[in-house]
């Protein structure tokens, strides 16, 4: 990729000009030859992309032009973009309002404001966003603008100013009203990232003196020497580069306490009419260009004079400014500190030494040694200054140079991290392909490191430079996703949708072909974490569906497949995907999404008719409507004949609904549902009992003049109420309508006369009939309940043989010893006589123990 | 339990450490408040209160703009802060209520800034509900992920109330979502489960979502540890409740598990008479034995007010001691300690030097918080014992065992409907009912429709619905025999095979029960004499030798004829090779069998650990149980883990279960969290 015979490279210091002092040296280094590449450029509005990026380039309308060939016949506006080499690489045509500002972002992408505010984001490829300042600027109109790489302020026909904050469309903010009257003679902004207070700063200047305003406040400099005529604030955000109007060069501190240089334009020789551009050449030193002479005007007044055969542009950069002239583009720069160091005429510094006793090496001259023996202590800090330089040397054959350098002198290193060496061989290799003159992108190291390796990768793949990109990405072992998910939009851009067959057939082919293609590609190169998604959007959008389900289907986050399945319609497709995924959230988005968008008996449908598959969404919805939707569930279960379901959702009404009559009906409603399902009498049964049951308790309520609560209580607790309550007739009667088992009726009766208390009526209930409960639990329930001397009562009624422990648990010792004479069971008895609480009882079992012999 | 003290300082250097989990949710938290500028009323959703106190305090909220804190109810909400954040799960309930706020507060034309915090996430349902009653716009929602919390060293849950009914009653499969992503989380903390096994159905379903969400390719931005097979763990197993639904019917006999079924224990909480609590009054003249304890402790308990205690080792070693105990033998162990710490009194009541009496003074405070805690729980056990004499509980251990051993299993039906009869607890009536239906193989057609309208008839008709949960799909729990013809065919394949498994798992254990409280020789203490199936199926991947026959037990008798118990005896666990020897056992449970291997996509070597011996190497199983478990679960595998070397078990789930808040949780009968107006953790 080297274009020049390495010998032929010029020494280093061939490009370098001492400033007049002699002590500060600045290299004009020639980057490109762009003869007859470019328009003339003074006849253009320019803006430059910094970090290497193109120029855009538009007609300047005030400027007479004579008609040729060359120029375009239209009014329409139009913008072309070219690379610093001079490569044209995009064509704009312009049909919205007139254009007021265009600019570059920090990607690489064009804005473009007009008039009515409305502003766009082009890529390199030609796509566009669009976003807009608003209503209200459009109605003021927009005079002028300043973009810069994150955000433009624009400056309105009520001479107000707005700023946009990022490239995502997010709303102006109004800056403080600077109250001007007229549009001030000229303006400039410093962007929010150098200044101090992280806020956006611009200056205007207004009659002889600046305004600075921000989004608090506007601060009058109070300055006398205005008007200006130019405003450039430097890169670091420290220092401001006016012009007056009367051709003075003035710099000063950002807050304008600190005057710092002086420099009268007038009286430079050979300058010709206006001054071009007042731009920063780095921090420290200032270019003032006229149509054919460029001026590097250094921090003590010190001056170098470049010559071009017509206007130039120049683009301040990092570490330097790139002009770009009628024949040349050059870099100018301070020439770097490593590079100094050893190129410098007649330094002795170590890594001077150290590249000097390289070159004697490789003349195999016996200097070599006594010169690496000469600086051993600096050796480490001048092969680490070699390697530097090496990244700053705009020709490989001094790169190599210098790294060969490097390399002999880690020779003599016991222990060197050959970290950087190995990443400047590799950055350098990198650097040099893309600054190939077709590539155009003259990226420093500087400039490189700053912005990184992925944000190179992102500006060749804009450029569809799909298989460098590829290559670097590999090379330096970054991920690939990036590029091949551009590839592959530009890929689905530029297929055709139809190959050379007809009909649908051949479309189908072509869509399997395009995927396969892409897949194949995606897996060759390991890009796992590409989303399918994005480039199934990006085929869905240029009208390809086919191709965007296909490639959609090999996607694997289904939160990624379903929204774009919906748009596409596809609603089956996105509810079993929803489902798939397991993400219960994801299934309601689309249930929520398909309830509105279709006819509920389409939903409805869809859903049934999904089976198994999406049974999962069916339960899903079931649950959401029993809280939110019952209307809908009722017609659901309806719809799909499901009675059971329709039977359990009246009863769940039935129990929320405290109004006795529409209780009724819901339950009536729960038994028809039950009775039309032929297996389900049971069910339908025990609703007709229930039904049945809620009517005998609105009667209660009746009868006891609302004094007790029996509606909805069950069948054994209207009982109890009823005999709690005297009403035992009444119990008697739902006991037989309700055909209670006669034990159940009986613990129920025993629990309510005890809790009652009313010890005749139990007697009485007792003797009603044989027990079929026994009477042990009779025993047994009163003593729990604490009324043992009742209990004992009942001892007597049950079988012989517990008799005794019955007694043991009401605490009657003595009759239970009783019990055991009377039966002659001793056994028992001694059991009995082991437990007993205390010695007189002890004593008393043992009498009736004695007695039994 | 000779081998309690060198078990633990295993346990401290192989097991992985869930406080790390704790921090991250609290931080999550503060992180989430901190969101939020400056002064906030926080309206709490009331079932996150206890999930919440396990890893947060009230004071930390405070500290981080917590003005005021209320419940998440219906009803009026005025808040002095202009900043009202919310924070609940996403349930359609409580957001209808924050609308409902929103919108009065609008009425009233009182301006608040509102915050709505979703646990754990975001979800589309609560902002289309917030849209269609049209507050949408005055809401910033997020998200605060609350995943795991640890509930003791060994075990970490979710805590979700509801997991088991959502899935089988529902089918909402949220819970298995959430699950997955939780141990996503836990995988990338503490590297890949190399190894998946599991059974059941949801179980399948969750390990299928687990691997989805591990990266296929090296190449991706996801950390390392999801790339690489864990070191310190060996294994997953997955178990969802439908596997084993016997075990949370049954009673839990240990104390842990009793304190549970008998009083409740919530998100680890307990709530206790004030008097068991607060430091000593005089103390009554020395913990009685039991014959004291008449109807007396039970009538005082529902007058006297109630606090809430948090049952945790780290501030009570003793309840380390007693939890996995079965209640048999807690009495004694109390009696024990109680001498002991009596000992201790006295032998430094007589120290004589004043070195003596300083180590005396020094160790005093320790003895303090010891006696307090066996104070708690002398009294804790003493309220137990009436409730565990009651009839029904007896009749219904008794029913249990005999369903168990498939012995007169009619005559147990029978006895359920007397218990129907006696008034026993709905609850304590259908554990039972399915317990039978599943032991059973279903109840006779005719039998079980005249039960059921026993049910209907004495609690309610309104329990129809949960009559009918039970029976249908995917849980089928109680059902008839033989099944109806017309019944769906996704029933027949739920039947259980109980009585194959009985004898090839060894569940029931015929030792007396003597000799069960002297020695836990099986996982069957829990039940005094019953094995749950869940932990067997964990001992067929991870103790294979446990299943069949009983290591400890034959370490015992070794070591009696050596007449010298040695903790040496210990074998080294062996390495998990899924389901191997128990495939044909495994196959016959319904559900989907699960066997996979994770061997991440991360390029590095095998690492150092995996060469060394097995017999050097500590790992952790950690079991999941989805849809919930025991405290007798975990007190079972609890032993397991004690009977090798060189395995702990971590046991993850979605929320502790018990057969009675199954039961509820499927009539709807959800225990509100309480009343009072102004909230607290």
């Amino acid at each position: 990729m080297v274009t020049h015979p390495e010998t032929m490279a010029e020494h280093p210091t061939a490009s370098w000009e001492a400033m007049p002092d002699g002590n500060v040296f600045y290299r004009r280094q020639q980057l490109y030859s762009v003869t007859g590449k470019l328009p003339n450029l003074g006849d253009y509005i320019v803006a430059g992309c910094r970090h290497g990026g193109p120029l855009a380039l538009m007609r300047d309308n005030t400027k007479l032009v004579a008609l040729g060939p060359a120029t375009p016949s239209t009014a329409k506006a139009q913008i072309q973009v070219f690379s610093p080499a001079g490569e044209g690489l995009l064509v704009l045509s312009w049909d919205q309002a007139k254009i007021v500002r265009f600019g570059w972002t920090l990607d690489e992408r064009l804005v473009i404001l007009n008039e009515e505010g409305v502003y766009r984001l082009y890529d390199l490829q030609g796509e566009y966003i669009q976003h807009s300042l608003g209503s209200e600027a459009a109605e003021m109109g927009i005079v002028d603008a300043r973009i810069q790489d994150n955000g433009l302020v624009a400056l309105t026909g009520s001479l107000t100013l707005l700023e946009i904050k990022g490239w995502e469309g997010g709303r102006p903010l109004t800056l403080a009203n600077p109250g001007l009257s007229e549009p001030p003679h000229v303006w400039g902004v410093i962007p929010p990232d150098v200044n101090i207070s992280r806020h956006v700063e611009v200056l205007l200047s207004v009659d002889s003196t600046i305004l600075s305003v921000d989004n608090l406040e506007t601060v009058d400099q109070r300055i006398s020497r205005g008007p200006f005529t130019h405003i450039s604030p430097s890169p670091n955000g420290k220092s401001l580069a006016l012009l007056t109007f009367s051709g003075t060069l003035w710099v000063v501190s950002t807050d304008f306490q600190r005057s710092m240089a002086e420099f009268e334009t007038t009286t430079v020789a050979g300058a010709e009419g206006p001054i071009r551009q007042v731009e920063w050449c780095g921090n420290d030193a200032i270019l003032v260009t006229w149509d054919s002479l460029v001026l590097l005007v250094g921090p003590f007044g010190d001056t170098l004079r470049f010559f071009h055969s017509g206007p130039t542009f120049a683009v301040t950069e990092l570490d330097g400014i790139r002009i770009i002239g009628p024949d040349v583009c050059d870099m100018v720069q301070k020439v770097p500190s490593s590079s100094l160091s050893i190129f410098r005429p007649g330094s002795t510094s170590p890594s001077a030494i150290l590249y000097d006793a390289w070159e004697s090496f490789t003349q195999r001259l016996p200097k070599a040694d006594e010169s690496i023996r000469s600086i051993r202590p600096e050796l480490a800090a001048a092969v680490d200054e070699c390697i530097d330089a090496a990244g700053q040397e705009w020709e490989p054959y001094w790169q190599r140079r210098l790294l060969n350098a490097a390399k002999f002198g880690r020779g003599f290193l016991d222990l060197h991290n050959p970290t950087d060496f190995i990443n400047m061989g590799q950055t350098l290799k990198v650097l040099n392909a893309v600054r190939y003159y077709e590539i155009g992108i003259p990226l420093t190291y500087s400039q490189y490191i700053y912005a990184g390796p992925t944000q190179l990768v992102k500006r060749l793949t804009s450029r569809n430079m799909h298989l460098l990109a590829l290559r670097i990405s590999s090379f330096l072992s970054l991920k690939p996703d990036a590029v091949l998910k551009h590839w592959a939009s530009a890929k689905i851009a530029r297929s055709k949708p139809t190959t050379t067959g007809s009909g649908k057939d051949a479309e189908l082919s072509g869509d399997d072909e395009v995927c396969k293609l892409i897949v194949q590609k995606f897996e060759q190169m390991g890009g796992a974490d590409v989303s399918y998604a994005d480039i199934a959007k990006r085929a869905w959008e240029v009208g390809r569906s086919g191709l965007a389900t296909k490639l959609l289907d090999h996607e694997s986050r289904a939160s990624d497949q379903v929204p774009l399945l919906l748009t596409m319609k596809e609603d089956r497709l996105a509810l079993e995907k929803a489902v798939d995924s397991g993400d219960t959230d994801l299934v309601y988005h689309v249930l929520l999404h398909l309830h509105k968008r279709l006819t509920l008996g389409d939903f409805f449908r869809l859903i049934e008719s999904g089976g198994a598959k999406l049974a999962a969404a069916s339960r899903l919805l079931e649950v959401y409507a029993r809280e939110q939707n019952r209307e809908m569930l009722r017609d659901f279960y309806y719809s799909d004949d499901r009675r059971v379901e329709s039977a359990v959702l009246s009863l769940e009404e039935a129990a929320r609904i405290s109004d006795p009559n529409s209780k009724i009906t819901a339950v009536k409603a729960a038994h028809k549902f039950f009775s039309d399902d032929k297996d389900r009498a049971f069910e339908a049964k025990m609703m007709d009992e229930y039904s049945r049951l809620l009517t005998v308790q609105q009667q209660l309520e009746k009868e006891s003049d609302g004094k007790v609560e029996f509606f909805g209580a069950s069948v054994n607790e209207t009982m109890r109420r009823c005999i709690l309550n005297g009403m035992s007739k009444r119990a008697d009667k739902i006991k037989a309508d309700f055909k209670v088992p006669e034990k159940r009726f009986w613990h129920m009766k025993l629990h309510a006369l005890t809790t009652l208390g009313d010890f005749e009526a139990l007697d009485a209930f007792s003797k009603s009939k044989r027990s079929p409960i026994g009477y042990e639990a009779f025993v047994r329930h009163l003593v729990e309940t604490g009324h043992t001397r009742e209990a004992v009562l009942y001892v007597a009624k049950c079988d012989g043989h517990r008799r005794a422990e019955m007694y043991v648990l009401c605490g009657e010792w003595r009759m239970a010893g009783a019990v055991c004479k009377e039966r002659g069971d001793k056994k028992v008895l001694e059991d009995i006589r082991r437990r007993c609480p205390n010695s007189m009882i002890a004593r008393e079992l043992d009498q009736i123990a004695a007695g039994m012999k | 339990m000779t081998s309690e003290s060198d078990d633990h300082s295993i346990s401290s250097e192989s097991l992985i450490d869930v406080n790390l989990l704790k921090e991250i949710a609290k931080k999550a938290l503060v992180d989430a408040l901190n969101s939020v500028n400056g002064a906030k009323t926080l309206v709490l959703d009331p079932s996150l209160a206890g999930p919440l106190g396990l890893v947060t305090e009230v004071s930390v909220l405070k500290h981080h703009g917590v003005d005021k804190m209320f419940w998440l109810e219906p009803g009026a909400l005025s808040s002095t802060t202009s900043n009202i954040v919310y924070l609940c799960r996403p349930l359609i309930t409580y957001v209808k209520i924050i609308a409902d706020h929103i919108k009065r507060h609008a009425k009233e034309s009182r301006k608040h800034t509102y915050t709505l915090l979703l646990v754990p996430r975001v979800s589309t349902l609560v902002s289309q509900i917030l849209e269609e009653e049209g507050v949408l716009g005055d809401v910033t929602i997020s998200a605060y992920n609350l995943q795991f919390i640890p509930l003791a060293e060994d075990v970490i849950s979710l805590e979700y109330d509801n997991a088991f009914k959502d899935l089988w009653v529902d089918g909402d499969e949220t819970v298995i979502y959430d699950s997955a992503q939780a141990l996503t989380t836990f995988q990338k903390l503490y590297g890949l489960f190399p190894r998946i096994v599991g059974k059941g159905d949801y179980a399948a379903r969750l390990t299928t979502l687990l691997i989805r969400e591990t990266p296929k390719s090296s190449n991706s931005s996801s950390p390392e540890t999801l790339l690489t097979p864990s070191e310190r763990i060996d294994s997953l197993i997955v178990l969802d409740r439908r596997v084993d639904m016997i075990t949370p019917l049954l009673t839990q006999l240990t104390y842990e598990g009793l304190i549970d079924e008998l009083i409740g224990i919530k998100n680890s909480s307990v709530e206790l008479p004030a008097s068991l609590l607060s430091p000593p009054a005089p103390i009554p003249a020395g913990p009685s034995t039991s014959s004291s304890t008449s109807n007396a402790p039970l009538t005082s308990l529902k007058k006297e007010s109630k606090k809430k205690h948090h049952l945790t080792t780290a501030t009570d070693p003793l309840f380390a001691e007693l939890r996995d105990l079965n209640f048999s033998s807690v009495g004694r162990k109390l009696n024990r300690v109680a001498r002991g710490l009596d000992e201790n009194y006295k032998t430094n009541l007589q120290s004589k030097t004043v070195a003596q009496l300083r180590d005396f003074v020094g160790k005093l405070g320790g003895l303090q918080t010891e006696h307090q805690a066996l104070r708690l729980h002398t009294g804790l056990s003493e309220l137990l014992v009436p409730l565990t004499r009651t009839e029904h509980f007896n009749k219904s251990l008794e029913i249990q065992q005999n369903l168990l051993a498939s012995y007169e299993v009619s005559a147990q039906v029978t006895a359920i409907e007397d218990m129907i009869a006696q008034g026993a607890d709905m609850q304590t009536v259908l554990r039972l009912l399915c317990l039978a239906s599943i032991t059973a193989g279903g109840i006779k057609a005719k039998v079980l429709e005249n039960i059921k309208r026993e049910v209907l008839q004495a609690y309610g008709y309104n329990f129809l619905p949960l009559l009918l949960s039970l029976a249908s799909p995917p849980l089928g729990i109680l059902l008839p025999n033989p099944l109806p013809s017309s019944a769906p065919a996704s029933l027949a394949p739920l039947k259980y095979p109980f009585t194959t498994l009985r004898k090839s798992l060894r569940l029931l254990i015929d030792d007396t029960p003597e000799a069960l409280d002297e020695v836990e020789n099986d996982i069957s203490f829990v039940y005094s004499g019953y094995a749950p199936i869940s932990v067997r199926l964990v001992q067929c991947v991870a103790q294979k030798g446990g299943v069949i026959s009983n290591p400890a037990e034959k370490a015992v008798a070794e070591a009696a004829g050596r007449n010298r118990p040695t903790s040496q005896g210990k074998v080294q666990a062996h390495p998990i090779v899924g389901w191997r020897g128990f495939e044909d056992v495994v196959a016959t449970i319904p559900g989907e069998t699960i066997d996979i291997v994770q061997r991440g996509s991360g390029s590095k070597v095998p690492p150092i650990a995996s060469l060394l011996q097995p017999g050097e190497k500590l790992t952790t199983t950690v079991v999941f149980f989805l849809g919930g478990c025991t405290y007798t679960e975990i007190a079972a595998l609890r032993w397991v883990g004690r009977q090798n070397k060189g395995r702990k078990f971590l046991v993850v789930t979605t929320g502790i279960i018990n057969g009675a808040s199954i039961i509820d949780s499927i009539a709807g009968l959800g225990k509100s969290a309480g009343a009072s107006k102004a909230a607290g953790i």
